[in-house]
Order: C-alpha cells, then structure tokens, then sequence
C-alpha cells in the first residue's frame, strides 16, 4: 500500500515541480530580492547628485566663518556634497540681493541661497530658498550644522566652554549590552535581530500555510471537477489519497523553502565582495541578514512547526475542496481558514514580545495557534524552552491526528458527491457514514 | 471458479434503497452485461463491487477474496465518471495509473507502447491530455485500465458519451482483453451493445433483480412470439387477429408480438385473406424487446445519457 501512496505523492509533487509556473516562482524571488537592492545600489552609483551650491547672506558676519567648515561629507565619487559662498548684501539692499540669487537659482547657476539674520541667536530662524525644499535629509543636515554654531554661540555668551560640554554628553551615552539567561548561563544577543529573523520566519511559515493550503484545495477540487477520483480511490482508499496529496504538496513547500535558503545563503556569502568590488560602501541588507543568528535548532523548529501547521491547515483544506465542486464555491469557505491563520499570526506577534507571560502560554495552547506562536516563542527563547513547550506540541500534534481523521471522513464520502455542495451540518453527518 | 462473486448486497442512501437484495456470479472468461434503465442501481451495484462505498448488507468477493484484498491489483475499473489530469502528458497519466495497480514502470512501458500502438495514438504520447481530442481521451481512459492486464474488468457505460465509430472501437478493445483471459462485467442502457457482447445478462430494474441468466437461455425462454410480417394491401387483420398482443406497423412491414402461445400460422392465414403477403418471419425476440417487455415502456424514455 505505501507503494501506491509513494505514486499519489510523486504525481502531486513533481506535476506541480515541473510547472514553469514553479520554476520562475521559486527562482524568481530571490533574484528579486537581489535586483531589488541591486537596483537601488545601481540607481544610487548613477543618479549620485552633483555638489549643491549655496550662497549665504550673513547679516551677523560672524557665524559664516564658523558654518561653511561644519559640513564636510562628501559624495560617493569624493566631491564635496555642499559648496558654501558668502553673498554680501549690495549697498544694505536685502531685497535687491535676494532677487539677484533667486534668479541664479532659477537658472540653475545655485541650488540655494540661506539668509542668517542678524538676530538669529534670539530668533533661531534660517531662510532657505531652493527650487525644490523636499530634500530632508539636506535640509537636516543644515539646520544641524546651523544649530551648533548658534548653541555654541549661546553657551560662549553663559561662559561655558562648548567644546567641554558637548565631550562630557558624548562621554554620557550608555550601551546597553544585553544577554539572555538560559539554562546553559547567560549568553549575550543582539535583541533586534533575533526579533527579525522570528518576525520572518514566522510570516514565511504563515505565507506556506495560506498558498500551499489553498494548493490542496484545488487539488482536490481538479480530481472532483475532472472525475478523476473515482479511478484513484477504485485502487488506493480515499484516506491513502489525502494523506498522499499532502505529503506531496508539503514537499513541494518545503523544496520551495530549501531553494530560497540556498540563495539567500549564496547571495550572502558571494554577494558581499561583489558588491564590495563594485565600490559599495553601505552594505545595508546584507549587513542585516548577516547579523542573524540562525541556527540549527531553530531551522529544525521551523521545519517541525511548517509541517505540523502545513498538516493541520491542509486537512481543512482537504475536507473543503472534497465539499465543494468548483473554486468558486471552495473560495466562499476559505474566510474562516484565513482569518483563523491571520490572527495566529497576530497572537505570534504578540507573544514573540513577551514569551513568558500567561496569555502566550495559553494562546501556544490553541492547536491551531500552536505552529506560529510556539516557534515563535522558542525561537525568541532560543536555546530555552519556554514554559508549556512540551504540553502544547504534544496537544497539537494529538489534534493535528484528530483534524486528519475528521478531515478524511468527510473526504472519503465527499469526493464522489457530485452536484450541490453540502451545508456544514450535512458534513458533519458525513463523519458518521460507514 | 468463480471471478465475482455477489452475494444478497443491499445498499440505502437516507430512506432511498439503491440496491435491494442483489446477488450473482460471474464464470472466468467471460462477459458480464449488469443491463437496466437510468437510475436502476447499476453504478452503486459497481462501486460496491470495487469496495468504494460498502454494502449495508451481503457481501462481495473477487477473485476468491472477501472485499479484495490483494485482488485489487488484477481488477481494471473504468468509471462512469471519468476523467483525466489535463495538464498531464499521456504517458505520465498512463504511467501513473499503472503504479497504482503496482506494475513495474519497465512492464509498464512496454505495455503503454503495445497498446498506444493497437489504437494508433503512439504518436500522441508526449502529448498533453488537454490537446487530445474527446474520442483519443476516451482511448486512453481505456486503455489505462487494461494495462496492467486484469484477471477482471469492469466498465461502467463503457459506451456512454461515445460516437458510433467510437464505441465499435471499445467493443474490439474489449473482444481483444477477453482474448487473453480477461474476464469483463459492464454495464449499460443499450441493450444492443450486450446483445453484441454478453454470454450473460443481469437486468436490473428500480434496484431490484430482474433477469438474470446465460443470454441464449433467456432469449429463449421468452419464446418465438414476434413476427416480422412485410405485405401489400389492407393491413385490416392487425386489428382482427386475436393472436396479437401489439405491434408496429411501419406501413408496408409490421412487427408483430404475439400472445403468448399465440398461433402464428393463423395471424399468417388472416393476413393472407386481406393482404399480399411478401415476407412472413418467425423472429426470436432481441434484448430489446426483453428489456422493454420487462422493465416496461414507461422506463423507456431514460435514452442514451
């Protein structure tokens, strides 16, 4: 008999591996992702903004001299990324001025021009005038540059050295060097990263669920629909037949996941010296990826809770699409199945932010919370096992069995009901059919 | 010894009984024609048979095994409800099918080609279900259940939905499977086709058993009574006779049924009287006129599904 299931998997398996749709799925999303930020490190390398040049209107006469040295970054070709000239006011007419510059900047001659009045001290406002004032990061880092002149200028005029202050605030910044307390002793970890790899981990688990749950679903539905079932069950029993779907399709999922894995690791590990070579100095997304702490318990974790969940969800899925005859009438009983999976994902989220509190003991309780909120619990508690681990894998794993069993009855009488599609009531009765 | 064997099956769906009290054998080698109108209890008696739905009552047993077994694997079923993955290549769909009967894939191929090759569509192997015509997919659904050549076939309407041309084709195929030793139960609404076919009949009606017998024996049993009567004149004596039960004049013939132990010499004298008299045949009834004599007129309308 397990030859024949061996046969049910492998049609269910590689009908859809070898789908071009598959394919490019599969391959596709990493190279996404790579072109992705690729792209925006080309974009960046090609569209570099040229040197901005400001002229300022100094009415103090003090404060450009201290300014134009302040902001010295350059651009990734290594010029300068602002250029500062000092504009005198022509025969004390402001206006006149002004409206000399605003030509200059109209005819792209200037990006900008900044008046400093002569109170600025008091009134802490700057005018800035450019063709576009939608630049923030720009704009930020002027009025930084701006702010330490003045506030210098205003702890000089108290007597105060502003050097010496700013170095004793520098001096006064606290690292918070966090460490988690496990069973083995403590172990220091970064609190930011192991949050993200859960966080997506966790939405890749819940994703699986939802589009290869689906994939069960019309599965079944394709056998109703094309009355191919008969032929199957006349030679392997109905149960056989779900149980094989699902296997066959959950290996589909979990080569998927493999696939993306590998890239990923590939892309981190040889992408870094050729962006590198390519002159990159910010190495944003892999930096990201890099500081994950993956390890192997935890991919094991992920692997059990996909396919417990996977199971669990896909037995549904199963008894849906053998209720109903067409994906359109599979679809109007899909909302309850998203809504149940969307609000374990929810409650993960919740949990993952305090894994030890009452409500995540309880909410890891729910069978159908389990697979999302447990992984996430342990994974945030890794290498600990948080409280009610063993008790909640165990009661999942009993109403995963119990869901199966539920699930291939209604399965087993409605794949060869053809015509009106049953209420719920009448698939309970089903359940009870010899 | 016996291939099937079905023994007092019953089987209800809520307060309707689809099969009541059904029992017959079936001899090796030979073909097995489960007749009766729509809706008779033909397909349920069938999926019985194949242990898709089980019996409220009675039991079945193939090939000498309760419930199958590990007869299963020499059992060929072709649905009434049939169908393919479209997406499929042919040679996939027909390799899968025989991993399912546990066949060897290297047998297995050997046996696609023998057959793809005997209904001339080898060149549609790679091909995918989806780009085949209704008849080719009709074939290949076929040809799918004799691959792993069964010791017992059973085709339910074997010949529904198919045309003329095509179902003279399935009936070779199948003359063909009962030549290696196959024996084969199918059934039908077309009583020409288990004329053709049957060495013997189950006739079924509002799920109960009719008929059931060797097929010369029942003809038989239901007598010399129709007359086939072509002639020239009056047609008068049709409605004078007193030997006649009915009949359907089609003008210049006319098909007489007799009463029972009518006397057909004297219809002949009576129609000599008023008529020139052409053609005067003594015909023995078809199972078409059987099955209308026993299952009733009324039962008639179902037609070809």
């Amino acid at each position: 008999m397990s030859r024949k299931i061996l046969a049910i998997i492998k049609r269910e398996f590689w009908s859809r591996a070898k789908t071009k749709g598959f394919i490019i799925g599969t391959l596709i999303f990493p190279l996404f992702l790579v072109l992705i930020f690729g792209g925006i490190f080309i974009v960046q390398k090609v569209f570099q903004p040229s040197t901005r040049v400001y002229h300022v209107i100094d009415q103090t006469e003090i404060i450009y001299d201290k300014f134009s040295v302040i902001l010295t970054d350059t651009l990734k070709n290594g010029k300068p990324k602002f250029q500062f000239v000092e504009e005198k006011v022509e025969d004390g007419n402001l206006d006149a001025t002004m409206e000399k510059l605003q030509v200059k900047v109209r005819d792209e001659q200037i990006y900008g021009y900044l008046v400093v009045p002569s109170d600025v001290v008091e009134s802490r406002e700057i005018k800035y005038s450019a063709t576009s004032v939608s630049d923030f990061e720009e704009q930020g880092a002027l009025r930084w540059a701006f702010s330490k002149v003045i506030s210098d200028m205003r702890l000089e005029r108290k007597g105060l050295n502003a050097d010496s202050i700013r170095h004793e605030i520098g001096m006064g910044n606290v690292k918070l060097v966090s460490s988690q307390v496990t069973d083995k002793g403590e172990i220091e970890k970064s609190g930011a990263s192991s949050f993200l790899l859960t966080y997506i981990l966790a939405y890749v688990m819940f994703l699986m669920m939802m589009i290869y749950g689906a994939m069960i679903m019309r599965s079944v539905i394709e056998e109703k629909s094309q009355r191919i079932t008969e032929m199957i069950v006349s030679a392997i029993s109905p149960f056989e037949l779900m149980l094989g779907k699902i296997i066959g399709i959950c290996a589909l999922g979990i080569t998927q996941l493999l696939v993306f894995g590998f890239m990923l690791f590939f892309i981190v590990k040889y992408g870094e010296p050729i962006v590198v070579g390519l002159g990159a100095t910010d190495m944003g997304f892999i930096e990201i990826i890099k500081n994950i702490h993956f390890t192997l318990p935890i991919f094991l974790f992920f692997l059990f809770f996909f396919i417990m969940g996977f199971v669990l969800f896909s037995s549904i899925y199963a008894a849906i699409g053998a209720m109903v005859n067409t994906e359109d009438e599979g679809q109007q009983f899909m909302p309850p199945v998203i809504i149940l999976l969307m609000v374990s994902y929810f409650v993960m989220f919740a949990t993952v932010k305090n894994p030890a509190t009452p409500m995540a003991f309880w909410a890891s309780l729910v069978p159908f919370f389990t697979p999302l909120v447990m992984f996430g619990r342990i994974a945030v508690s890794d290498p600990t096992m948080p409280s009610g681990a063993y008790l909640s894998i165990f009661t999942m794993i009993f109403f995963t069995i119990l869901m199966i069993w539920l699930a291939g009855k209604i399965y087993r009488v409605g794949i060869l009901m053809y015509g009106k599609k049953p209420s719920i009531k009448e698939a309970i009765k089903w359940i009870r059919y010899k | 010894m016996k291939i099937l064997e079905v023994s007092n099956i019953n089987k209800s769906f809520g307060d309707f009984q689809a099969v009541n009290d059904i029992s017959f054998s079936i001899e090796e080698g030979k073909i097995f024609g489960l007749l009766g109108p729509n809706g008779a209890g033909k397909t349920t008696t069938i999926r019985m048979i194949m242990n898709i739905i089980a019996p409220d009552s009675g039991t079945v047993s193939v090939l000498g095994k309760p419930n199958f077994g590990t007869a299963i694997d020499n059992v060929g079923y072709l649905p009434e409800e049939r169908g393919m993955y479209r997406k499929m290549k042919v040679n996939e769909m027909l390799l899968f099918q025989t991993s399912l009967k546990s066949m060897k894939k290297k047998d297995a191929k050997v046996a696609i080609d023998n057959w793809l090759g005997k209904v001339d569509l080898l060149d549609w192997k790679n091909k995918k279900i989806e780009e085949l015509s209704k008849g080719m997919q009709q074939k290949i659904q076929f040809i799918g259940t004799i691959l792993h050549n069964p010791k017992l076939l059973i085709l339910d309407e074997p010949f529904g939905g198919l045309d003329p041309i095509n179902q003279n084709l399935i009936k070779d195929l199948m003359l063909e499977v009962k030549k290696n030793g196959t024996t084969i139960i199918f059934s039908t609404h077309v009583m020409e086709h288990a004329e053709k076919l049957c060495d013997e009949i189950f006739l079924i009606n509002k799920s109960k058993e009719v008929l059931y017998g060797k097929l010369e024996e029942i003809k038989k049993s239901f007598g010399r009574e129709n007359v086939l009567i072509e002639f020239d004149g009056n047609d008068e004596f049709l409605k004078n006779c007193d030997q006649i039960k009915k009949f359907n004049n089609y003008g210049n013939s006319v098909e007489v049924q007799l009463i029972k132990d009518g006397d057909s010499q004297k219809l002949l004298r009576e129609a000599m009287a008023s008529a020139f008299v052409s053609k005067f045949e003594i015909k023995e009834p078809s199972l078409h006129d059987i099955f209308i004599e026993t299952v009733g007129e009324d039962n008639e309308e179902g037609g070809e599904a």
